[in-house]
C-alpha cells in the first residue's frame, strides 16, 4: 500500500514536471544609458572609507550588453496556494549599499537582513500592505529575520544613510526574476497555459506582455525599455 | 512623651469608624493619610528602583556599545535585593516586606526576560530602539513615578497633617483615590513594555511630530499619564484645602513649617500645570488614534512620503503645552526636597533656620515665577529673539529666590551645634549638589550658550545633580529622618554612613563627567554615547567611568535596602516619641501615630516651627505645642 502510495506521488510530480513550462528572455535598454548620480558617503567615515573608486547610484544600470539590469519581472494573475520555499533570502549591507538593489521573494519566505558594515544602519521598510517597519542594526553581523505576507513591491530605505535604497518585491507563487548583469531572466516551473507577465523597473516603470506556456519548453518573451 | 502644658478639650470625633476595619480597609484600601503615605513611599521607592535599573543597563550599552551585556549580573542585583527583603520580612513576619521582595523579583524577572530576548537585544547588545525606550521610560518613571510621589504623596501626605496639627487630610476618601489612580497609571506604564513595538520612545518629552507616528507603546504611555496627571491634580486639591483649613488653633502662615510652605506651593504649582499637560495629551492620543492634526502640519514628509492627514496643525504647539508643565513640574521635584532639608538643618544645628520670611517669599515667588520661564526648554525652536529674550530673563530672575533659598539654608548652619547625624549628612551633601545643578543651569538659561549647550549631556548632568544628589538626598535624608516617627525605630547610622558615602561619591562619578562630555558637544539619546561623532572621541573615556559609578551606586543602595527593613523591626527603640527632640508637631504625637493623630486632641500652637535653643528647663528647644 504504501509503495503504491509512493509511486503514484512519483508519477504525479513527474507529470506536473512534464506538463511545466520556464519563460525565458531578456529585458534590453535602446539608446544611450543615463548618467547616475555619484554617492556621496562624506558623511560616515566607515562607508567613505569602504570604496576605493567613486560609487554611482543604481537607479539605472545598464549592461555592457545594452540590457537592463534590477528588473522585477513576474507573472500576474497566478492562483493556487503556494507554500513558501524553506530557504533563507539574503538582504546584505555592504560597503553602505544594499546587495541586492532589488530582491524578489514569495511571501512567507524568511529574509535575513544582515548588517555586514562596521557601522550602524537603520532598515526602514515603506510598505503599505506589509506592516513597516524600523529596525537599527548596531553591530556587524546583525541579522535581522523577517517575513512579508502580501503582495506588494515596496521601497527599502535606510534611515543612518540617505543615499542606501532598495526595493523589495513579495510575491504570493514562486513565477518570478530579477534580471542580473546579463539582462536575462528564467522562470520556471509554469504549468502550461496563457499568462500575462509583468516587467517593473523603479525608473521606467512596468511594462506588460502576454505569453502562451508551452506543456514543457520554454516560452520567451523580450522587454524592451528606453530612455 | 513631650507633656501638653495646657490639655486641650478632646475633639470630638466627627467621623466614626466600624471597631476593626479589617486587614483591607486598615491596610490596602485604608483613608488614614499616615497608610496612603506609605503606601506612595513604597510604591515610588519601587519604581525609582526599576527605572534606575533601566539606567543600569543603558550605562553597559553607552560604556560597551559593540560588546555582549552580561544579563546574569544585571539580574544579580535586583535579585539579590529581592531576597534581601523577602529574607528579612520572613524572618521579621513583616508582610510588606515580603511584598517587596516580590516585586524586586518581578523587577529581575522583566529584566532577565529583556536581556534574553534575542529580538531586543541581538547578539547580546541592545538595540537602539530599545535604548531609546529605555530612555524615555527612566525620565518618566523617574519624575512621575518615582520622585513626584515619593515628595509629594509619600511625604507630604505622611508629614503635612501632622505638621499643621489635623487629624488627617481635608478629604480622606479623595487621597485614598488619588494614591489609586497613581497606582493604576504605573501599572499602564508597565504594560507598556509588552506590548508590540516596545514602550513609548520618544523620550520623556513625546515631541511631536515624532511621538505622534511612534509604536503602539506612545499611545499606552498617554493614557498612562492621564492617570497620572489625575492623581496629583487630586492630591494637590486635598494639600490646600488641609493647609488651608485644618492647621491648628495658633498655627497662622507664618508659623508654619517651611516643609509644610514648600508642599503647599508644590500643590498649586501641581494644580495650575497639569491640565495642559492633560489636555495635550488627550489631543496627541486624538492624533494618534482619531485622525485629528493637532500637532500635525500639512505637509510633513515622513521616509520620502507625504503623511496623509488632514494637517494644520503645530509640532510647536505640543512643546509650549508640555513644557508649560515640565517647568513647574521641575519646581515640584525641588520644593518639597528644600523643605525636607530646612527641617532636617533646623533640628540637626538646634538652630532657628536664618530668614525664614525671606526662605517663605522666595518659595513664593519662585512658584509664581516657575510658570513664566518655561520656553528657556525651547530656545533652539526659531522662535525668535523678542520671545527668548523674555524667556531668558525671566529664567535669570527665578534663580534668585533659589539662591536666597540656599543661602538661607547654608547661613542657618552658622553658629549651630551641628548633630551629624544621617540625615543631616544628607542634608549637608544637597546644598552644594543642588548649588552645582542651579549653576549649571544659568548657561542652559542664557540662549546664546544654550545654542552649544542644548540637547547635550550637558544638560543631562545639570538636572541630575539637582534631582539625584539633590532632591534624592533630601529624599534620604527624609527617609531617615522620619522612619523613627512612623516605625518607633532607628535605623541604623553606620550603614546610613555607607550609603550616605558611597552614594555621593558616586552621584558625583556619574554626573560630573556628563557636564565636561556636554561642554565637547556630546549629544544625548545617543544609543552608543557618541561613538560614531568625531567631536565626541575626546571624551569617549568617560562613558565607562560613569557606568561603573553608576554600578557601584546600586551596591551602595544594599546597604539602605537592608537598613530600612530590618530596622523596621529589630532596629534600636526610640526612648521617646520624639528621638530628635524636634520642635515640630508631628513629633509632638505618639509613635507611630494612631487614627487621628493626636491622641489628647488636636494641639493649640503658640509659637514658630523652630524654637531650637531657646531656653526651656532642661531642653535647647520648645515644641510648638508648649507655651
Amino acid at each position: 500500500m504504501r509503495a503504491l502510495a509512493i509511486t503514484l506521488m512519483t508519477a504525479l510530480v513527474g507529470t506536473s514536471l512534464l506538463v511545466a513550462g520556464d519563460v525565458t528572455g531578456k529585458v534590453t535598454f535602446d539608446g544611450k544609458a543615463p548618467q547616475m548620480q555619484r554617492l556621496r558617503m562624506d558623511a560616515d567615515r566607515f562607508c567613505r572609507a569602504a570604496h576605493k573608486a567613486p560609487v554611482s547610484s543604481e537607479e539605472v544600470v545598464v549592461n555592457k550588453n545594452g540590457t537592463l539590469m534590477n528588473v522585477l519581472v513576474y507573472v500576474k494573475g497566478v492562483g493556487g496556494k503556494h507554500t513558501p520555499p524553506k530557504s533563507k533570502a539574503l538582504f546584505d549591507q555592504k560597503g553602505c549599499i544594499y546587495y541586492p538593489h532589488v530582491l524578489a521573494v514569495q511571501a512567507g519566505q524568511q529574509v535575513e537582513i544582515l548588517n555586514s558594515d562596521n557601522t550602524l544602519h537603520n532598515v526602514h521598510t515603506l510598505s503599505k500592505k506589509n506592516p513597516s517597519f524600523n529596525a537599527g542594526q548596531p553591530i556587524k553581523g546583525h541579522k535581522l529575520m523577517k517575513k512579508f505576507e502580501k503582495e506588494e513591491t515596496f521601497r527599502v530605505k535606510c534611515d543612518v544613510h540617505p543615499w542606501m535604497g532598495a526595493f523589495i518585491g513579495v510575491f504570493d507563487h514562486p513565477y518570478y526574476a530579477v534580471t542580473g548583469d546579463d539582462g536575462n531572466f528564467t522562470i520556471k516551473g509554469l504549468p502550461a497555459g496563457e499568462y500575462t507577465v509583468e516587467a517593473w523597473h523603479e525608473k521606467y516603470g512596468t511594462k506588460t506582455m502576454k505569453v502562451a506556456v508551452p506543456k514543457s519548453g520554454k516560452a520567451t518573451v523580450e522587454f524592451k525599455y528606453s530612455n | 512623651m513631650q507633656p501638653v502644658a495646657t490639655a486641650p478639650p478632646p475633639v470630638e470625633s466627627t467621623h466614626h469608624h466600624e471597631e476593626h476595619p479589617g486587614f483591607w480597609r486598615t491596610y490596602v484600601f485604608s483613608i488614614d493619610h499616615k497608610v496612603i503615605g506609605i503606601q506612595y513611599l513604597m510604591t515610588g521607592l519601587l519604581f525609582l528602583f526599576l527605572g534606575f535599573t533601566l539606567m543600569l543597563l543603558m550605562r553597559w550599552q553607552l560604556a560597551y556599545p559593540t560588546k555582549a551585556i552580561p544579563g546574569e549580573w544585571f539580574v544579580v542585583l535586583p535579585a539579590a535585593v529581592a531576597l534581601i527583603s523577602a529574607v528579612i520580612g520572613l524572618v521579621n513576619k513583616r508582610k510588606l516586606a515580603v511584598l517587596v521582595g516580590g516585586v524586586f523579583a518581578g523587577i529581575a524577572g522583566l529584566v532577565w526576560y529583556m536581556v534574553s530576548d534575542e529580538t531586543l537585544f541581538p547578539q547580546g547588545i541592545m538595540l537602539p530602539e530599545l535604548y531609546n525606550s529605555f530612555g524615555a521610560m527612566h525620565g518618566t518613571i523617574m519624575v512621575f513615578l518615582g520622585v513626584v510621589p515619593l515628595a509629594v504623596g509619600g511625604f507630604g501626605n505622611y508629614v503635612v497633617p501632622l505638621q499643621v496639627g489635623a487629624p488627617d487630610m481635608a478629604f480622606p476618601k479623595l487621597n485614598m483615590m488619588s494614591y489609586w489612580v497613581y497606582f493604576v497609571g504605573g501599572v499602564v506604564m508597565l504594560t507598556s513594555f509588552f506590548v508590540p513595538g516596545g514602550a513609548a520612545n520618544s523620550g520623556w518629552t513625546s515631541y511631536t511630530p515624532l511621538a505622534n507616528i511612534a509604536t503602539m507603546g506612545q499611545t499606552v504611555w498617554l493614557t498612562g499619564m492621564v492617570f497620572l496627571i489625575t492623581s496629583s491634580l487630586l492630591g494637590s486639591v486635598n494639600f490646600i484645602v488641609t493647609i488651608v483649613q485644618l492647621r491648628a488653633k495658633g498655627l497662622s502662615f507664618m508659623r508654619l513649617p517651611f516643609f509644610v510652605w514648600s508642599q503647599f506651593i508644590t500643590a498649586f504649582l501641581l494644580l495650575l500645570a497639569f491640565p495642559p499637560l492633560e489636555a495635550a495629551a488627550v489631543l496627541q492620543l486624538m492624533d494618534r488614534l482619531a485622525g485629528t492634526s493637532f500637532f500635525l502640519p500639512s505637509g510633513l514628509v515622513i521616509s520620502g512620503q507625504v503623511l496623509d492627514v488632514s494637517g494644520g496643525g503645530s509640532p510647536l504647539l505640543w512643546q509650549h503645552l508640555f513644557w508649560f508643565l515640565a517647568h513647574p513640574e521641575v519646581y515640584v521635584l525641588i520644593l518639597p526636597a528644600m523643605g525636607i532639608v530646612a527641617e532636617v538643618i533646623a533640628n540637626n544645628t538646634r538652630r532657628p533656620l536664618w530668614g525664614y520670611k525671606s526662605l517663605v517669599y522666595a518659595a513664593v515667588f519662585l512658584g509664581f515665577m516657575s510658570f513664566i520661564v518655561w520656553a528657556h526648554h525651547m530656545f533652539m525652536t526659531g522662535m525668535g529673539t523678542v520671545i527668548s529674550t523674555f524667556f531668558q530673563t525671566t529664567t535669570m530672575i527665578i534663580s534668585i529666590p533659589s539662591v536666597i533659598i540656599l543661602t538661607a539654608l547654608v547661613i542657618s548652619l552658622w553658629g549651630g551645634s551641628i548633630r551629624f547625624t544621617v540625615p543631616m549628612l544628607f542634608a549637608l551633601a544637597f546644598l552644594p549638589m543642588f548649588g552645582i545643578g542651579g549653576l549649571t543651569g544659568l548657561p542652559l538659561g542664557f540662549s546664546a550658550t544654550d545654542i552649544h549647550l542644548h540637547d547635550t549631556y550637558y544638560v543631562i548632568g545639570h538636572f541630575h545633580y539637582v534631582v539625584a544628589p539633590g532632591t534624592i538626598f533630601a529624599l534620604f535624608a527624609g527617609i531617615y529622618y522620619w522612619f523613627p516617627k512612623v516605625t518607633g525605630r532607628m535605623m541604623s547610622p553606620a550603614l546610613g554612613k555607607v550609603h550616605f558615602w558611597g552614594s555621593l561619591v558616586c552621584m558625583n562619578g556619574i554626573f560630573f563627567p556628563m557636564l565636561i562630555q556636554g561642554l565637547a558637544g556630546v549629544s544625548r539619546r545617543l544609543y552608543d554615547g557618541g561613538a560614531q561623532y568625531a567631536h565626541a572621541q575626546g571624551v569617549l573615556q568617560w562613558n565607562e567611568f560613569m557606568s561603573v559609578s553608576a554600578w557601584l551606586l546600586a551596591v551602595v543602595q544594599i546597604p539602605f535596602i537592608i537598613n530600612f527593613f530590618w530596622s523596621v523591626k529589630k532596629g534600636k527603640r526610640v526612648e521617646s516619641d520624639n528621638p530628635w527632640e524636634a520642635t515640630t508637631l508631628e513629633w509632638q504625637t505618639p509613635t507611630p501615630p494612631p487614627h487621628g493623630n493626636f491622641a489628647g486632641g488636636v494641639p493649640e500652637v503658640y509659637h514658630g516651627p523652630y524654637e531650637y535653643s531657646t531656653p526651656n528647663g532642661s531642653k535647647d528647644y520648645t515644641p510648638q505645642n508648649v507655651a
